[in-house]
Protein backbone atom coordinates (compact mmCIF):
# COMPACT_ATOMS: atom_id res chain seq x y z
CA UNK A 1 0.00 0.00 0.00
CA UNK A 2 2.74 2.34 0.65
CA UNK A 3 4.46 1.84 -2.66
CA UNK A 4 1.26 2.45 -4.12
CA UNK A 5 0.72 5.80 -2.62
CA UNK A 6 4.13 6.55 -3.49
CA UNK A 7 4.32 6.08 -7.09
CA UNK A 8 1.34 7.61 -6.93
CA UNK A 9 2.87 10.97 -5.36
CA UNK A 10 5.91 9.89 -8.03
CA UNK A 11 3.18 10.24 -11.11
CA UNK A 12 2.18 13.41 -10.01
CA UNK A 13 4.98 14.85 -10.61
CA UNK A 14 5.41 13.54 -13.58
CA UNK A 15 2.35 14.34 -14.80
CA UNK A 16 2.81 18.02 -13.42
CA UNK A 17 6.60 18.50 -14.78
CA UNK A 18 5.01 17.22 -17.88
CA UNK A 19 2.28 19.67 -18.60
CA UNK A 20 4.06 22.77 -17.35
CA UNK A 21 6.91 22.18 -19.67
CA UNK A 22 3.84 21.87 -22.71
CA UNK A 23 2.08 24.57 -21.60
CA UNK A 24 5.28 26.73 -21.07
CA UNK A 25 5.82 26.57 -24.29
CA UNK A 26 2.35 26.35 -26.22
CA UNK A 27 0.12 28.32 -23.68
CA UNK A 28 -3.10 26.97 -22.47
CA UNK A 29 -4.66 24.08 -25.18
CA UNK A 30 -8.36 24.31 -26.27
CA UNK A 31 -10.36 25.73 -22.91
CA UNK A 32 -8.19 23.92 -20.42
CA UNK A 33 -6.36 26.13 -18.15
CA UNK A 34 -2.87 25.12 -16.85
CA UNK A 35 -4.56 24.62 -13.28
CA UNK A 36 -7.19 22.23 -14.97
CA UNK A 37 -5.19 20.02 -16.53
CA UNK A 38 -3.13 19.35 -13.25
CA UNK A 39 -6.49 18.83 -11.93
CA UNK A 40 -7.70 16.73 -14.59
CA UNK A 41 -4.34 14.59 -14.58
CA UNK A 42 -4.41 14.35 -10.45
CA UNK A 43 -8.39 12.99 -10.60
CA UNK A 44 -7.70 10.54 -13.29
CA UNK A 45 -4.79 9.25 -11.34
CA UNK A 46 -6.88 8.97 -8.05
CA UNK A 47 -10.32 7.93 -9.94
CA UNK A 48 -7.88 5.09 -12.05
CA UNK A 49 -7.16 3.62 -8.51
CA UNK A 50 -10.96 2.94 -8.34
CA UNK A 51 -11.36 1.48 -11.56
CA UNK A 52 -8.14 -1.12 -11.89
CA UNK A 53 -8.98 -2.84 -9.11
CA UNK A 54 -8.11 -6.76 -9.56
CA UNK A 55 -11.80 -7.64 -10.02
CA UNK A 56 -12.56 -9.35 -13.17
CA UNK A 57 -9.32 -10.10 -13.99
CA UNK A 58 -9.30 -13.01 -11.49
CA UNK A 59 -12.08 -14.43 -13.18
CA UNK A 60 -9.63 -14.68 -16.32
CA UNK A 61 -7.13 -16.46 -14.22
CA UNK A 62 -9.91 -18.84 -12.25
CA UNK A 63 -10.97 -19.97 -15.69
CA UNK A 64 -8.22 -20.27 -17.54
CA UNK A 65 -6.50 -22.70 -14.34
CA UNK A 66 -10.12 -24.31 -13.73
CA UNK A 67 -10.76 -23.12 -10.16
CA UNK A 68 -14.14 -21.35 -11.83
CA UNK A 69 -15.21 -24.72 -10.61
CA UNK A 70 -15.51 -23.86 -7.10
CA UNK A 71 -17.64 -20.90 -7.65
CA UNK A 72 -19.62 -22.44 -9.69
CA UNK A 73 -20.35 -25.60 -7.26
CA UNK A 74 -21.36 -22.69 -4.50
CA UNK A 75 -25.00 -21.35 -4.46
CA UNK A 76 -23.88 -17.81 -5.67
CA UNK A 77 -24.02 -16.24 -8.73
CA UNK A 78 -20.61 -15.85 -10.15
CA UNK A 79 -20.80 -12.21 -11.69
CA UNK A 80 -22.50 -10.66 -8.68
CA UNK A 81 -20.00 -12.42 -6.90
CA UNK A 82 -17.06 -10.77 -8.46
CA UNK A 83 -19.16 -7.71 -8.51
CA UNK A 84 -18.90 -7.58 -4.88
CA UNK A 85 -15.26 -8.31 -4.52
CA UNK A 86 -14.95 -5.50 -6.98
CA UNK A 87 -16.60 -3.17 -4.98
CA UNK A 88 -15.08 -4.22 -1.92
CA UNK A 89 -11.71 -3.84 -3.92
CA UNK A 90 -12.47 0.07 -5.07
CA UNK A 91 -13.50 0.60 -0.92
CA UNK A 92 -9.70 -0.22 -0.08
CA UNK A 93 -8.94 2.11 -3.05
CA UNK A 94 -10.79 4.86 -0.97
CA UNK A 95 -8.84 4.25 1.47
CA UNK A 96 -5.60 4.54 -0.50
CA UNK A 97 -7.05 8.03 -1.80
CA UNK A 98 -7.73 9.48 1.45
CA UNK A 99 -4.57 8.97 2.25
CA UNK A 100 -2.90 10.21 -1.10
CA UNK A 101 -4.94 13.16 -2.10
CA UNK A 102 -3.38 15.42 0.68
CA UNK A 103 0.14 14.42 -0.07
CA UNK A 104 -0.58 15.33 -3.87
CA UNK A 105 -1.64 18.05 -2.97
CA UNK A 106 1.22 19.56 -0.67
CA UNK A 107 3.66 18.59 -3.15
CA UNK A 108 1.80 20.28 -5.75
CA UNK A 109 1.11 23.18 -3.60
CA UNK A 110 5.21 22.87 -3.38
CA UNK A 111 5.60 23.82 -6.85
CA UNK A 112 3.26 26.79 -6.18
CA UNK A 113 0.62 24.89 -7.84
CA UNK A 114 -3.07 24.25 -6.81
CA UNK A 115 -5.78 21.70 -7.37
CA UNK A 116 -9.65 23.46 -8.44
CA UNK A 117 -12.61 22.63 -6.26
CA UNK A 118 -15.54 21.56 -7.93
CA UNK A 119 -17.45 24.81 -9.16
CA UNK A 120 -20.50 23.73 -6.52
CA UNK A 121 -22.05 21.50 -4.19
CA UNK A 122 -23.93 19.95 -7.33
CA UNK A 123 -20.88 19.77 -9.40
CA UNK A 124 -19.41 17.37 -6.64
CA UNK A 125 -22.55 15.32 -6.44
CA UNK A 126 -22.84 15.20 -9.99
CA UNK A 127 -18.85 14.11 -10.15
CA UNK A 128 -19.59 11.31 -7.39
CA UNK A 129 -22.51 9.69 -9.82
CA UNK A 130 -20.70 10.09 -12.91
CA UNK A 131 -17.72 8.40 -11.03
CA UNK A 132 -19.81 5.50 -9.69
CA UNK A 133 -21.80 5.10 -13.15
CA UNK A 134 -17.68 5.21 -14.98
CA UNK A 135 -17.18 2.56 -12.44
CA UNK A 136 -20.06 0.75 -13.76
CA UNK A 137 -19.19 0.58 -17.00
CA UNK A 138 -15.77 0.06 -16.87
CA UNK A 139 -16.51 -3.12 -14.51
CA UNK A 140 -19.30 -4.35 -16.80
CA UNK A 141 -16.40 -3.83 -19.92
CA UNK A 142 -13.73 -5.86 -17.89
CA UNK A 143 -16.38 -8.27 -17.29
CA UNK A 144 -17.18 -8.72 -20.61
CA UNK A 145 -13.78 -9.62 -21.79
CA UNK A 146 -13.07 -11.90 -18.66
CA UNK A 147 -15.97 -13.90 -19.95
CA UNK A 148 -14.49 -14.56 -23.47
CA UNK A 149 -12.04 -16.72 -21.43
CA UNK A 150 -14.59 -19.15 -21.12
CA UNK A 151 -14.29 -19.73 -25.32
CA UNK A 152 -10.59 -19.08 -25.97
CA UNK A 153 -8.82 -19.67 -22.61
CA UNK A 154 -6.55 -16.79 -23.16
CA UNK A 155 -7.34 -13.41 -23.60
CA UNK A 156 -4.27 -11.25 -22.39
CA UNK A 157 -3.58 -10.30 -25.71
CA UNK A 158 -6.87 -8.84 -26.55
CA UNK A 159 -7.48 -7.10 -22.80
CA UNK A 160 -3.85 -5.16 -23.05
CA UNK A 161 -5.47 -3.84 -26.50
CA UNK A 162 -8.49 -2.83 -25.03
CA UNK A 163 -6.41 -1.43 -21.91
CA UNK A 164 -4.47 1.12 -24.45
CA UNK A 165 -7.68 1.38 -26.22
CA UNK A 166 -9.35 2.92 -23.00
CA UNK A 167 -6.96 5.00 -21.63
CA UNK A 168 -6.53 6.86 -25.03
CA UNK A 169 -10.43 7.18 -25.89
CA UNK A 170 -11.33 7.35 -22.13
CA UNK A 171 -9.28 10.40 -21.35
CA UNK A 172 -7.22 8.80 -19.06
CA UNK A 173 -3.97 10.25 -20.02
CA UNK A 174 -5.10 13.35 -22.03
CA UNK A 175 -8.38 14.76 -22.18
CA UNK A 176 -10.36 14.39 -25.35
CA UNK A 177 -10.65 17.51 -25.97
CA UNK A 178 -7.49 17.83 -26.91
CA UNK A 179 -7.49 15.75 -30.10
CA UNK A 180 -8.91 16.59 -33.26
CA UNK A 181 -12.35 17.66 -33.35
CA UNK A 182 -13.30 14.61 -35.21
CA UNK A 183 -11.60 11.96 -32.96
CA UNK A 184 -12.78 14.22 -30.17
CA UNK A 185 -16.12 13.47 -31.14
CA UNK A 186 -16.04 9.76 -32.15
CA UNK A 187 -13.81 9.54 -29.15
CA UNK A 188 -17.19 11.29 -26.77
CA UNK A 189 -19.55 9.06 -28.35
CA UNK A 190 -17.30 5.81 -27.22
CA UNK A 191 -18.21 3.95 -24.42
CA UNK A 192 -14.43 4.37 -23.27
CA UNK A 193 -15.43 8.82 -22.76
CA UNK A 194 -17.97 7.32 -20.11
CA UNK A 195 -15.23 6.05 -17.50
CA UNK A 196 -12.91 9.01 -17.27
CA UNK A 197 -13.73 11.83 -19.51
CA UNK A 198 -16.96 12.34 -18.53
CA UNK A 199 -16.60 12.32 -14.37
CA UNK A 200 -13.73 14.77 -14.70
CA UNK A 201 -15.42 17.07 -17.12
CA UNK A 202 -18.07 17.16 -15.19
CA UNK A 203 -15.67 17.95 -12.09
CA UNK A 204 -14.30 20.76 -14.25
CA UNK A 205 -17.83 22.31 -15.18
CA UNK A 206 -17.10 21.83 -18.54
CA UNK A 207 -20.30 20.55 -18.88
CA UNK A 208 -23.73 22.36 -17.90
CA UNK A 209 -27.26 22.13 -17.06
CA UNK A 210 -29.06 20.12 -20.11
CA UNK A 211 -25.21 18.92 -21.28
CA UNK A 212 -24.58 17.34 -17.74
CA UNK A 213 -28.09 15.53 -17.60
CA UNK A 214 -27.02 13.86 -20.97
CA UNK A 215 -23.65 13.15 -20.47
CA UNK A 216 -24.96 11.17 -17.54
CA UNK A 217 -27.71 9.84 -19.64
CA UNK A 218 -25.25 8.52 -22.05
CA UNK A 219 -23.13 7.09 -18.88
CA UNK A 220 -26.30 5.25 -17.57
CA UNK A 221 -27.45 3.89 -20.92
CA UNK A 222 -23.52 2.28 -21.89
CA UNK A 223 -23.49 0.58 -17.93
CA UNK A 224 -27.01 -0.94 -19.24
CA UNK A 225 -25.35 -1.90 -22.75
CA UNK A 226 -22.59 -3.55 -21.42
CA UNK A 227 -24.53 -4.77 -18.01
CA UNK A 228 -26.70 -6.68 -20.78
CA UNK A 229 -24.05 -7.97 -23.11
CA UNK A 230 -21.96 -9.58 -20.16
CA UNK A 231 -24.26 -11.26 -18.34
CA UNK A 232 -26.16 -12.57 -21.39
CA UNK A 233 -22.37 -14.04 -22.36
CA UNK A 234 -22.08 -15.11 -18.97
CA UNK A 235 -25.00 -17.34 -19.27
CA UNK A 236 -24.06 -18.34 -22.42
CA UNK A 237 -20.30 -18.95 -21.33
CA UNK A 238 -21.11 -20.90 -18.36
CA UNK A 239 -23.38 -23.55 -19.78
CA UNK A 240 -19.93 -24.37 -22.00
CA UNK A 241 -17.63 -24.49 -19.39
CA UNK A 242 -14.83 -26.19 -19.75
CA UNK A 243 -12.74 -26.71 -16.46
CA UNK A 244 -9.15 -27.13 -17.02
CA UNK A 245 -7.03 -29.23 -14.98
CA UNK A 246 -8.90 -32.60 -14.12
CA UNK B 1 -32.74 -42.50 -3.59
CA UNK B 2 -30.75 -39.32 -3.37
CA UNK B 3 -28.71 -39.58 -6.51
CA UNK B 4 -29.78 -41.02 -9.77
CA UNK B 5 -27.67 -40.67 -12.96
CA UNK B 6 -29.21 -42.18 -16.33
CA UNK B 7 -27.34 -42.43 -18.92
CA UNK B 8 -24.47 -39.57 -18.68
CA UNK B 9 -22.58 -38.98 -21.36
CA UNK B 10 -20.16 -35.79 -22.09
CA UNK B 11 -18.36 -34.87 -25.50
CA UNK B 12 -15.69 -33.04 -25.34
CA UNK B 13 -14.08 -30.97 -28.46
CA UNK B 14 -10.44 -31.27 -28.29
CA UNK B 15 -8.01 -29.26 -30.42
CA UNK B 16 -5.65 -31.76 -32.24
CA UNK B 17 -2.44 -29.38 -32.17
CA UNK B 18 0.09 -29.70 -34.85
CA UNK B 19 3.78 -30.52 -33.57
CA UNK B 20 7.05 -28.12 -33.16
CA UNK B 21 7.31 -24.35 -33.19
CA UNK B 22 5.88 -24.21 -36.41
CA UNK B 23 3.24 -26.22 -35.98
CA UNK B 24 1.71 -24.10 -33.06
CA UNK B 25 1.61 -21.15 -35.58
CA UNK B 26 0.01 -23.89 -38.66
CA UNK B 27 -2.51 -24.44 -35.58
CA UNK B 28 -3.50 -20.95 -35.63
CA UNK B 29 -4.67 -20.81 -39.12
CA UNK B 30 -5.82 -24.62 -39.59
CA UNK B 31 -7.63 -26.19 -37.07
CA UNK B 32 -8.58 -29.82 -36.78
CA UNK B 33 -10.49 -30.93 -33.59
CA UNK B 34 -11.08 -34.21 -32.43
CA UNK B 35 -14.70 -35.28 -30.15
CA UNK B 36 -13.80 -37.59 -27.09
CA UNK B 37 -16.15 -39.48 -24.89
CA UNK B 38 -15.34 -38.66 -21.53
CA UNK B 39 -18.12 -40.45 -20.08
CA UNK B 40 -20.30 -42.51 -22.18
CA UNK B 41 -23.90 -43.58 -21.01
CA UNK B 42 -23.19 -44.42 -17.46
CA UNK B 43 -26.21 -44.73 -15.54
CA UNK B 44 -26.84 -45.32 -11.54
CA UNK B 45 -28.75 -44.79 -8.45
CA UNK B 46 -27.57 -44.11 -4.79
CA UNK B 47 -29.53 -43.99 -1.55
CA UNK B 48 -29.45 -41.35 0.93
CA UNK B 49 -26.35 -42.17 3.59
CA UNK B 50 -24.46 -44.63 1.21
CA UNK B 51 -21.09 -43.92 0.97
CA UNK B 52 -20.14 -45.08 -2.46
CA UNK B 53 -16.37 -45.04 -4.06
CA UNK B 54 -16.23 -44.10 -7.71
CA UNK B 55 -13.09 -45.47 -9.12
CA UNK B 56 -11.25 -45.66 -12.41
CA UNK B 57 -8.19 -45.17 -14.11
CA UNK B 58 -6.47 -41.64 -14.63
CA UNK B 59 -8.71 -40.40 -17.54
CA UNK B 60 -11.60 -42.58 -17.19
CA UNK B 61 -13.83 -39.73 -16.67
CA UNK B 62 -14.42 -39.83 -12.87
CA UNK B 63 -13.96 -36.21 -12.39
CA UNK B 64 -16.38 -35.33 -15.16
CA UNK B 65 -19.16 -36.97 -13.84
CA UNK B 66 -18.67 -35.43 -10.57
CA UNK B 67 -18.85 -32.29 -11.81
CA UNK B 68 -22.09 -32.69 -14.20
CA UNK B 69 -23.67 -33.86 -10.67
CA UNK B 70 -22.38 -30.78 -9.08
CA UNK B 71 -23.77 -28.46 -11.99
CA UNK B 72 -20.47 -27.50 -13.46
CA UNK B 73 -20.51 -29.21 -16.69
CA UNK B 74 -23.76 -29.68 -18.55
CA UNK B 75 -24.40 -33.32 -20.03
CA UNK B 76 -23.75 -33.85 -23.55
CA UNK B 77 -26.96 -36.45 -23.31
CA UNK B 78 -28.46 -38.40 -20.72
CA UNK B 79 -29.54 -36.47 -16.92
CA UNK B 80 -28.88 -36.74 -13.31
CA UNK B 81 -30.89 -35.48 -10.25
CA UNK B 82 -29.39 -35.06 -6.82
CA UNK B 83 -32.47 -35.16 -4.72
CA UNK B 84 -34.54 -34.20 -7.16
CA UNK B 85 -32.69 -31.01 -8.77
CA UNK B 86 -31.18 -30.98 -12.16
CA UNK B 87 -27.83 -29.68 -11.31
CA UNK B 88 -26.66 -27.93 -14.34
CA UNK B 89 -30.65 -26.46 -15.09
CA UNK B 90 -30.39 -25.41 -11.23
CA UNK B 91 -26.92 -24.76 -9.97
CA UNK B 92 -27.41 -22.70 -7.08
CA UNK B 93 -30.06 -24.61 -5.53
CA UNK B 94 -27.95 -28.11 -5.88
CA UNK B 95 -25.21 -25.86 -4.05
CA UNK B 96 -26.80 -25.12 -1.21
CA UNK B 97 -27.72 -29.28 -0.94
CA UNK B 98 -24.27 -29.74 -1.59
CA UNK B 99 -20.68 -30.03 -0.39
CA UNK B 100 -17.67 -30.93 -2.48
CA UNK B 101 -13.52 -31.22 -1.65
CA UNK B 102 -10.80 -31.15 -3.97
CA UNK B 103 -8.04 -32.53 -3.22
CA UNK B 104 -6.40 -30.71 -6.02
CA UNK B 105 -7.98 -27.41 -5.36
CA UNK B 106 -8.71 -25.97 -2.35
CA UNK B 107 -12.33 -23.39 -1.23
CA UNK B 108 -10.49 -21.73 1.09
CA UNK B 109 -9.62 -18.46 0.96
CA UNK B 110 -5.48 -17.99 0.21
CA UNK B 111 -4.58 -15.03 1.89
CA UNK B 112 -7.19 -15.19 5.19
CA UNK B 113 -6.94 -16.99 8.03
CA UNK B 114 -8.86 -20.79 7.83
CA UNK B 115 -11.36 -19.19 10.62
CA UNK B 116 -12.06 -16.59 8.09
CA UNK B 117 -12.98 -18.62 5.01
CA UNK B 118 -15.44 -20.26 7.56
CA UNK B 119 -17.41 -16.76 8.10
CA UNK B 120 -17.43 -16.45 4.69
CA UNK B 121 -18.97 -19.56 3.58
CA UNK B 122 -21.67 -19.28 6.83
CA UNK B 123 -22.58 -16.16 4.84
CA UNK B 124 -22.36 -17.75 1.29
CA UNK B 125 -24.99 -20.46 2.61
CA UNK B 126 -26.61 -18.47 5.39
CA UNK B 127 -26.04 -21.25 7.51
CA UNK B 128 -27.77 -20.06 11.13
CA UNK B 129 -25.55 -19.05 13.83
CA UNK B 130 -26.45 -21.81 15.99
CA UNK B 131 -25.39 -24.43 13.43
CA UNK B 132 -22.69 -22.65 12.27
CA UNK B 133 -21.52 -22.81 15.84
CA UNK B 134 -22.27 -26.11 16.76
CA UNK B 135 -20.75 -27.31 13.29
CA UNK B 136 -17.50 -25.46 14.00
CA UNK B 137 -16.96 -26.85 17.56
CA UNK B 138 -17.70 -30.60 16.63
CA UNK B 139 -15.66 -30.37 13.12
CA UNK B 140 -12.44 -27.86 15.47
CA UNK B 141 -12.34 -31.73 17.41
CA UNK B 142 -12.56 -34.26 15.13
CA UNK B 143 -10.29 -32.60 12.42
CA UNK B 144 -7.58 -30.68 15.25
CA UNK B 145 -8.09 -27.55 13.81
CA UNK B 146 -7.14 -25.91 16.97
CA UNK B 147 -3.47 -25.35 16.19
CA UNK B 148 -3.87 -23.63 12.70
CA UNK B 149 -7.17 -21.92 12.84
CA UNK B 150 -5.82 -18.43 12.86
CA UNK B 151 -2.94 -19.14 10.25
CA UNK B 152 -3.56 -17.87 6.97
CA UNK B 153 -4.32 -20.49 4.20
CA UNK B 154 -0.89 -20.33 2.23
CA UNK B 155 1.17 -20.97 5.00
CA UNK B 156 -0.55 -23.93 6.07
CA UNK B 157 0.79 -27.90 4.98
CA UNK B 158 -1.16 -29.55 2.62
CA UNK B 159 -2.56 -32.11 5.41
CA UNK B 160 -3.76 -28.71 7.50
CA UNK B 161 -5.42 -27.19 4.49
CA UNK B 162 -7.19 -30.74 3.27
CA UNK B 163 -8.89 -30.85 7.26
CA UNK B 164 -9.65 -27.19 7.00
CA UNK B 165 -11.03 -27.96 3.25
CA UNK B 166 -13.22 -30.86 5.04
CA UNK B 167 -14.74 -29.07 7.41
CA UNK B 168 -15.33 -26.08 4.69
CA UNK B 169 -17.30 -28.35 2.64
CA UNK B 170 -19.85 -29.77 5.08
CA UNK B 171 -19.93 -26.36 7.56
CA UNK B 172 -23.71 -25.80 5.92
CA UNK B 173 -24.80 -29.57 6.34
CA UNK B 174 -25.16 -30.86 2.84
CA UNK B 175 -27.02 -33.73 1.82
CA UNK B 176 -24.57 -34.67 -0.58
CA UNK B 177 -20.46 -34.91 -0.16
CA UNK B 178 -18.51 -35.44 -3.43
CA UNK B 179 -14.48 -36.21 -2.47
CA UNK B 180 -12.83 -36.18 -5.89
CA UNK B 181 -9.32 -37.24 -4.78
CA UNK B 182 -9.37 -36.08 -1.07
CA UNK B 183 -6.81 -37.69 0.19
CA UNK B 184 -3.66 -37.44 -2.92
CA UNK B 185 -0.41 -36.49 -1.59
CA UNK B 186 -1.26 -37.09 2.20
CA UNK B 187 1.05 -38.76 4.50
CA UNK B 188 -0.86 -41.90 6.56
CA UNK B 189 -1.79 -40.39 9.50
CA UNK B 190 -3.78 -37.47 7.68
CA UNK B 191 -5.68 -39.90 5.33
CA UNK B 192 -6.38 -42.03 8.48
CA UNK B 193 -7.68 -38.73 10.40
CA UNK B 194 -10.03 -37.52 7.33
CA UNK B 195 -11.09 -41.26 6.36
CA UNK B 196 -12.21 -41.29 10.21
CA UNK B 197 -14.12 -38.14 9.86
CA UNK B 198 -15.56 -39.26 6.30
CA UNK B 199 -16.76 -42.41 8.29
CA UNK B 200 -18.08 -40.69 11.38
CA UNK B 201 -20.12 -37.83 9.45
CA UNK B 202 -21.61 -40.91 6.99
CA UNK B 203 -22.63 -42.75 10.09
CA UNK B 204 -23.59 -39.74 12.74
CA UNK B 205 -25.44 -37.54 10.04
CA UNK B 206 -26.41 -39.82 7.35
CA UNK B 207 -24.82 -37.44 4.76
CA UNK B 208 -23.99 -38.87 1.55
CA UNK B 209 -21.01 -39.22 -0.15
CA UNK B 210 -19.65 -40.04 -3.36
CA UNK B 211 -15.69 -40.88 -3.15
CA UNK B 212 -13.33 -41.15 -6.05
CA UNK B 213 -9.74 -42.05 -5.15
CA UNK B 214 -6.66 -43.92 -6.82
CA UNK B 215 -5.75 -45.01 -3.07
CA UNK B 216 -8.07 -48.05 -2.98
CA UNK B 217 -7.29 -48.19 0.97
CA UNK B 218 -9.64 -45.07 1.17
CA UNK B 219 -12.00 -47.94 -0.75
CA UNK B 220 -11.71 -50.70 1.48
CA UNK B 221 -11.96 -48.77 4.76
CA UNK B 222 -14.71 -46.69 3.76
CA UNK B 223 -17.36 -48.33 1.46
CA UNK B 224 -19.38 -50.67 0.92
CA UNK B 225 -19.95 -49.95 -2.41
CA UNK B 226 -18.01 -49.34 -5.53
CA UNK B 227 -18.99 -47.87 -9.05
CA UNK B 228 -15.91 -48.58 -11.73
CA UNK B 229 -15.60 -46.94 -14.73
CA UNK B 230 -12.83 -47.21 -17.68
CA UNK B 231 -12.97 -44.62 -20.51
CA UNK B 232 -16.09 -43.33 -20.15
CA UNK B 233 -18.05 -46.55 -19.44
CA UNK B 234 -19.24 -48.31 -16.52
CA UNK B 235 -17.12 -51.70 -16.07
CA UNK B 236 -19.00 -52.69 -12.35
CA UNK B 237 -21.11 -51.59 -10.11
CA UNK B 238 -21.81 -53.25 -6.74
CA UNK B 239 -20.34 -54.27 -3.21
CA UNK B 240 -16.75 -54.45 -2.65
CA UNK B 241 -17.42 -58.10 -1.27
CA UNK B 242 -18.58 -58.94 -4.66
CA UNK B 243 -15.93 -58.03 -6.55
CA UNK B 244 -13.44 -60.00 -4.03
CA UNK B 245 -15.06 -63.11 -4.85
CA UNK B 246 -15.42 -62.89 -8.05
CA UNK B 247 -12.28 -61.49 -8.81
CA UNK B 248 -9.89 -62.41 -6.72
CA UNK B 249 -10.29 -65.74 -6.03
CA UNK B 250 -6.15 -66.08 -6.10
CA UNK B 251 -4.65 -66.59 -2.77
CA UNK B 252 -1.19 -66.54 -1.67
CA UNK B 253 0.32 -68.95 0.86
CA UNK B 254 3.58 -67.77 2.28
CA UNK B 255 4.98 -70.56 4.87
CA UNK B 256 8.31 -70.50 6.38
CA UNK B 257 9.89 -74.00 6.30
CA UNK B 258 12.59 -75.33 9.10
CA UNK B 259 14.65 -76.87 6.26
CA UNK B 260 18.55 -78.23 5.99
CA UNK B 261 18.82 -77.62 2.43
CA UNK B 262 15.96 -75.14 1.40
CA UNK B 263 16.91 -75.25 -2.42
CA UNK B 264 16.03 -78.91 -2.49
CA UNK B 265 12.17 -78.41 -1.30
CA UNK B 266 9.45 -80.09 -4.11
CA UNK B 267 6.05 -79.11 -3.67
CA UNK B 268 3.48 -81.00 -5.98
CA UNK B 269 0.12 -79.49 -5.96
CA UNK B 270 -1.97 -79.28 -9.14
CA UNK B 271 -3.51 -75.59 -9.23
CA UNK B 272 -0.69 -74.37 -6.93
CA UNK B 273 2.02 -72.85 -8.31
CA UNK B 274 6.03 -71.78 -6.16
CA UNK B 275 5.84 -68.37 -7.04
CA UNK B 276 8.98 -67.36 -5.00
CA UNK B 277 11.82 -68.84 -2.41
CA UNK B 278 13.62 -67.24 -0.66
CA UNK B 279 15.81 -69.22 2.32
CA UNK B 280 12.80 -71.10 4.28
CA UNK B 281 10.72 -68.64 3.07
CA UNK B 282 8.35 -69.94 0.35
CA UNK B 283 5.18 -68.41 -1.39
CA UNK B 284 2.41 -70.55 -3.17
CA UNK B 285 0.08 -69.08 -4.81
CA UNK B 286 -3.39 -71.19 -5.80
CA UNK B 287 -7.09 -71.01 -6.76
CA UNK B 288 -9.67 -71.03 -4.20
CA UNK B 289 -11.37 -72.80 -5.69
CA UNK B 290 -9.52 -75.06 -7.44
CA UNK B 291 -7.30 -76.09 -4.68
CA UNK B 292 -8.00 -76.11 -0.82
CA UNK B 293 -6.07 -74.48 1.62
CA UNK B 294 -6.11 -77.48 4.22
CA UNK B 295 -4.84 -79.66 1.74
CA UNK B 296 -1.69 -77.31 0.62
CA UNK B 297 -1.04 -76.88 3.92
CA UNK B 298 -1.33 -80.27 4.86
CA UNK B 299 0.81 -81.26 1.81
CA UNK B 300 3.64 -79.59 2.64
CA UNK B 301 3.71 -80.28 6.51
CA UNK B 302 3.95 -83.99 5.50
CA UNK B 303 7.64 -83.22 4.36
CA UNK B 304 8.56 -80.49 6.17
CA UNK B 305 8.09 -78.78 9.33
CA UNK B 306 6.54 -75.70 9.38
CA UNK B 307 7.40 -72.95 11.14
CA UNK B 308 4.88 -70.14 10.35
CA UNK B 309 2.07 -70.18 8.03
CA UNK B 310 -0.13 -67.36 6.66
CA UNK B 311 -2.69 -67.18 3.43
CA UNK B 312 -3.77 -63.76 2.29
CA UNK B 313 -6.17 -62.96 -0.05
CA UNK B 314 -5.04 -60.56 -3.13
CA UNK B 315 -5.69 -56.82 -1.71
CA UNK B 316 -8.66 -54.62 -3.40
CA UNK B 317 -5.64 -52.85 -5.39
CA UNK B 318 -4.32 -56.06 -6.76
CA UNK B 319 -8.05 -57.07 -8.30
CA UNK B 320 -8.35 -53.35 -9.61
CA UNK B 321 -5.06 -53.14 -11.29
CA UNK B 322 -6.02 -56.11 -12.81
CA UNK B 323 -8.80 -55.30 -14.19
CA UNK B 324 -7.55 -51.99 -15.23
CA UNK B 325 -5.12 -53.60 -17.32
CA UNK B 326 -7.71 -56.55 -18.60
CA UNK B 327 -10.48 -55.76 -18.41
CA UNK B 328 -13.41 -57.81 -16.31
CA UNK B 329 -13.30 -61.39 -18.35
CA UNK B 330 -12.33 -64.30 -16.66
CA UNK B 331 -11.79 -63.97 -12.92
CA UNK B 332 -9.18 -66.53 -12.68
CA UNK B 333 -6.62 -63.77 -14.49
CA UNK B 334 -7.09 -61.65 -11.38
CA UNK B 335 -3.83 -60.87 -9.33
CA UNK B 336 -1.49 -62.71 -12.37
CA UNK B 337 0.01 -60.11 -12.54
CA UNK B 338 0.90 -58.64 -9.55
CA UNK B 339 2.23 -61.91 -8.52
CA UNK B 340 3.27 -64.66 -11.04
CA UNK B 341 5.26 -62.83 -13.59
CA UNK B 342 8.41 -62.78 -10.96
CA UNK B 343 8.90 -66.46 -9.94
CA UNK B 344 11.02 -68.64 -11.18
CA UNK B 345 8.04 -70.72 -11.63
CA UNK B 346 8.90 -74.23 -10.02
CA UNK B 347 5.58 -77.20 -11.20
CA UNK B 348 6.58 -81.08 -10.64
CA UNK B 349 4.22 -83.22 -11.25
Amino acid sequence: MFTHIGSIALRVYLYYALWSALYANNGPQQSFSFKDIITYSVLALLVGLIYNVDGPYVVREKIREGNIAIDLMRPISVPLYVFADTVGQAGFALVQIAVALPIAIGLLALTGTHISAPASPLIALAFLVSVALGFLVNFFLDLLMATITFWTMEIFGFQLMVQFITSLLAGAVVPLQFFPSPVTAIAQASPFAAIYNAPLSIYLGKYQGPELLSTLALQAVWVVVFAVGALALWRVGERRVVVQGG
Amino acid sequence: MIISADRLTKQFRTLRRKEGPLGAIATLFSRDYEIKDAVRDVSFKLDAGELVGYIGPNGAGKSTTIKMLTGILVPTSGTCTVDGIVPWADRQANGRQIGVVFGQRTQLYWDLPLIESFQLLRAIYNVPAATYERNLREFTELLGLDEFIRTPVRQLSLGQRMRGDFAAAMMHEPKVVFLDEPTIGLDVVAKENIRQFIARVNRDRGTTFILTTHDLADIEKLCARIILIDHGRKLYDGSVETIKGRYGRNRTLTADLNCENCDDVRITVPGANVVSREGPRIVIEFDRDAVRADELVVKLAQHYELRDVTIAEPPLEAIIRDIYQHGLGDGSVAARDGLLVTADVETVS
